[in-house]
């Protein structure tokens, strides 16, 4: 009787261990379902699509919120002509500017034009929120807008940074794609011309890039994952 | 002159200078652009509003000017979108990048440029509306509901993602005014429960980019939702016939059963029953005919036979002065006490026993206490009183008249004298002087004439007196219960003296001592041959008949009977005592001599009635006359 209680016991407990570490590495997935798993897979990078874009969203509508109010309380001049002088220091970054632009560029491209643009715009938020908080240019409520804002877009860079990875184990875009060491963002990150600008300048070309974020995202989203909600 | 033409020159050049300007070329006015609109991100159109044209024709141009870019471009297509409009095509727009838009106005004179506009095409997006709208009403369990459907416009390209439209809709009745609205968010289906049948609806759609404005509101799509199912009404109407049905038979039920169900519900209410009382004689008006059987025939005693007439009346009375009282036990519960007063007195303080008759017959009462009592005969009884009266009790009745109730004072006792409840020991209170009359207790002993019925006394005193000149064998009985434990005295009053009233052949030369006392025999003990002995209790109010007080007197118990009767023996008194209290010989001799016809056998026996039920709660609760001693009852 012992003699076999001991093989038993232990096919038990290995099989106990089994079932524990697949559900480990199921949940690391964030899977949802449990039938087959390529569906599963790709289930989890719309849920994880959704959930970036939700982000950047919220990012966008804060950006923008900021730069109204700047606009209201620190411009009442209406000098529109300045406007055109200005050049956001993405601008280098080349950006499709229209849907035709956007739906030729590779996905691989365009995911990398998104990371550019969310590590480019690492340092000059923090630099604004510093210069916000510092000068009491706005009240408190633009002062945590503007540390939220900053926040979000550092979450921002490390979801996309997951979805990235995400598409790669998948196989759906190859592993050209540099992450955040890449020379490109290292570059753009490097690039110091957003000290000279001006806050409104600023919040301005923030807010554009952080549109152009949010639809590069539903973009690749629909492109790659289309079945769930596009 | 010169004057009056310059005046007239003058007049002449402000005419022809205002009319003048009316015709003057000049420089067009300012045109303003009013709005620019993208459908769908990716083209976009602009409308200005031309000013004033100076008077010559003017033309409008369309000047851009692109961010970081010193190009000016010019409006590439003035007609798609109407008059006073630029349209851009997807060629054209570049979208996050901001446009700077200028309209010239130009004509013969000059050209006028508007204020320029920037504008970033993200921002400036109005989609059309949703499409196809489409509203189908469901049927959920007997409630209607609705689903809109519709699809994005065409233009908006939602599938790859460039645009992602949020949807709002709108209902309401046909005929109403306002509108219910339901944001949508993104899914392009919505469902609305709250409907009427029977009703017309309208409902609209609309859209908009996240970042952008509100499209128009789609065409109205109306729908009606349907009537319920018949199938439903008719379950109703065959349920209410039912019912209707059920609740004729119920009150056709109810109708026949109407009667016992009355009865049921509220049940007659008994109405009084006196005996030979006939309602219906009262009814029909002859109040004679009706109250002809309540009166009792023999009522007012037509005869002249006082004998029959009077219940044997034991009746204590005792003016102001005397203070002699008779107490009597009062036994309110019991009727052991049955002493009809005699008839005709109805003065509520006195009674009946107190009368002049009385009074005068006082000396007539021991002679015909037995010939009473004979004559009574089996209507006698002795009543006696409960034992389970409390000796305190028992004081009191003693000590208080009680002139409330008539019951008591004069209750019917058919020939026997009533027994005395037992008093304690230092209780004196049957001959306890009373205070007033009122708290005497007049004590009738009444022979009735009428059936036999316990409290029925209506002409009962109220008031108890004392006898007068009580001549009293008062018999006590030791309370041969054993189980109340206190010596309780059964006070026997032989109330010869009372007895009768109106009584004829009462020698006149018997006057009644002024103040007798009530004399009591106690029980001594109860020998083994089952006699009980008696002896004459002193008493302290007993004026007359000192000597009397210390004898002692005993009755002897004869026996038990077999019905549970004990029997006395009547004491034979003295001529010792005959001597000092003559009335009282006189009664005792009364007692003797008086036939006691029936008791010729035993020389005098007290029987008392087994109707007395227990022996020991009676004996030791009233009166127990000597007279009524020597009287057999049966």
């Amino acid at each position: 009787m012992t003699a076999h209680i001991r093989p038993v016991c232990a096919v038990w407990v290995g099989m106990v261990c089994l079932v524990f570490c697949s559900r480990l590495s199921g949940m690391k997935a964030a899977s949802i379902c449990g039938n087959a798993q390529a569906e599963c897979h790709f289930l989890s990078l719309a849920n994880l699509f959704d959930r970036v874009i939700q982000h950047s969203a919220r990012m966008h509508g804060i950006s923008n919120d900021l730069h109204s109010e700047f606009e209201l309380y620190f411009l009442p001049s209406k000098n529109q002509v300045s406007r055109v002088g200005r050049n956001c220091h993405t601008s280098n970054i080349l950006t499709p500017n229209g849907k035709e632009n956007a739906q030729r560029i590779e996905r691989e491209e365009l995911t990398e034009v998104i990371m550019k643009l969310l590590a480019a715009w690492r340092d000059p938020l923090w630099h604004f929120h510093q210069s916000v908080a510092r000068n009491h240019r706005f009240n408190g409520y633009g002062s945590n807008k503007s540390l939220e804002m900053s926040d979000m877009a550092h979450e921002l860079r490390k979801g996309v940074q997951k979805v990235v990875e995400k598409m790669q184990t998948l196989g759906v875009i190859s592993n050209s794609v540099g992450g955040l060491a890449s020379p490109e963002a290292l570059l753009a990150a490097d690039g110091s011309g957003w000290r000279f600008m001006k806050d409104s300048d600023l919040l301005y070309c923030f807010r554009r890039d952080s549109n152009k974020i949010q639809n590069y995202l539903k973009i690749l989203k629909c492109r790659i994952v289309p079945e769930h909600g596009c | 002159m010169k004057k009056a033409e310059g005046v007239i020159i003058l007049w002449w050049l402000l005419f022809f200078t205002l009319h003048a300007e009316g015709t003057s070329y000049s420089l067009p006015g300012k045109p303003t652009l009013t709005n620019c609109r993208s459908p769908e991100k990716e083209t976009f159109t602009c409308w200005w509003e031309p000013g004033s044209d100076g008077g010559l024709p003017t033309t409008y141009h369309l000047y851009y000017r692109k961010e970081s870019s010193d190009a000016v471009h010019e409006c590439p297509d003035y007609r798609t979108a109407g008059k006073n409009s630029c349209f851009f095509n997807k060629n054209d727009t570049s979208i996050w990048i901001n446009y700077n838009i200028t309209v010239v106005a130009t004509n013969a004179r000059g050209s006028t440029f508007s204020d320029p506009v920037e504008i970033d095409v993200v921002y400036i997006v109005k989609p059309n509306p949703p499409e196809k709208v489409t509203a189908n009403v469901s049927w959920n369990k007997s409630w209607p509901s609705l689903r809109v459907s519709w699809d994005p416009p065409q233009k908006a390209d939602t599938r790859s993602g460039w645009i992602t439209l949020i949807y709002e809709l709108r209902i309401k009745l046909e005929g109403e005014d306002k509108w219910e609205e339901h944001p949508a968010g993104q899914q392009k289906m919505y469902n609305i429960y709250s409907l009427q049948s029977g009703g017309t609806y309208l409902v609209q759609v609309r859209c908009r980019p996240d970042h952008g404005f509100w499209s128009e509101w789609s065409d109205s799509t109306y729908f009606k939702v349907p009537d319920y199912f018949p199938q439903e009404r008719s379950i109703w109407i065959i349920i209410m016939i039912f019912s209707v049905f059920i609740f004729l038979i119920l009150i056709w039920a109810i109708h026949m059963n109407s009667h016992t169900l009355k009865h049921h519900i509220l049940p007659p209410v008994p109405g009084p029953k006196i005996k030979g009382f006939d309602k219906q004689l009262l009814k029909s008006g002859k109040s004679r005919d009706a109250f002809s059987s309540l009166v009792g025939s023999d009522f007012p005693p037509t005869t002249t036979n006082y004998e029959d007439l009077l219940v044997e009346y034991l009746e204590v009375y005792i003016p102001e002065e005397q203070g002699l009282m008779l107490e009597e036990g009062k036994d309110l519960h019991d009727g052991s006490l049955k002493s009809k007063s005699y008839t005709s007195d109805s003065d509520s303080g006195r009674g009946s026993c107190d009368s002049h008759a009385l009074l005068v017959d006082k000396s007539e009462e021991e002679k015909e206490v037995g010939q009473k009592s004979n004559q009574q005969g089996g209507r006698t009884e002795m009543d006696l009183k409960r034992p389970e009266e409390s000796p305190e009790e028992n004081i009191l009745n003693y000590s208080h008249a009680n002139v409330g109730s008539p019951d008591v004072s004069c209750e019917k006792v058919k020939t026997w004298p009533s027994l005395f409840s037992p008093l304690t020991e230092n209780s004196s209170g049957p001959l306890d002087q009373p205070d007033s009359p009122e708290m005497a207790k007049q004590h009738c002993l009444s022979d009735s004439l009428f059936p036999p019925s316990p409290l029925s006394s209506p002409f009962a005193p109220p008031g108890h007196k004392e006898v007068l000149g009580s001549n009293y064998q008062e018999y006590s009985f030791g309370n041969l219960h054993p189980q109340t434990g206190s010596h309780q005295y059964l006070r026997a009053h032989g109330n010869m003296n009372v007895a009768n009233i109106g009584h004829k052949g009462v020698p006149a030369d018997l006057q009644l001592p002024p103040v007798r006392s009530t004399e009591y025999v106690e029980v001594q003990k109860v020998n083994n041959e089952n006699m009980v002995l008696l002896y004459r209790v002193s008493s302290d109010v007993e004026k007359g008949c000192p000597g009397r007080r210390h004898t002692e007197e005993y009755s002897r118990l004869k026996g038990v009977n077999n019905d549970n009767g004990l029997l006395l023996l009547q004491r034979m008194v003295s001529e010792e005592e005959m001597n000092i209290c003559p009335y009282e010989d006189q009664e005792s001799s009364g007692l003797t001599d008086s036939g006691y016809t029936t008791s010729t056998a035993q020389k005098s026996t007290a029987y008392i009635p087994p109707a007395t039920q227990v022996l020991d709660e009676r004996v030791a609760g009233g009166y127990v006359d000597t007279s009524m001693f020597t009287l057999p009852i049966y």
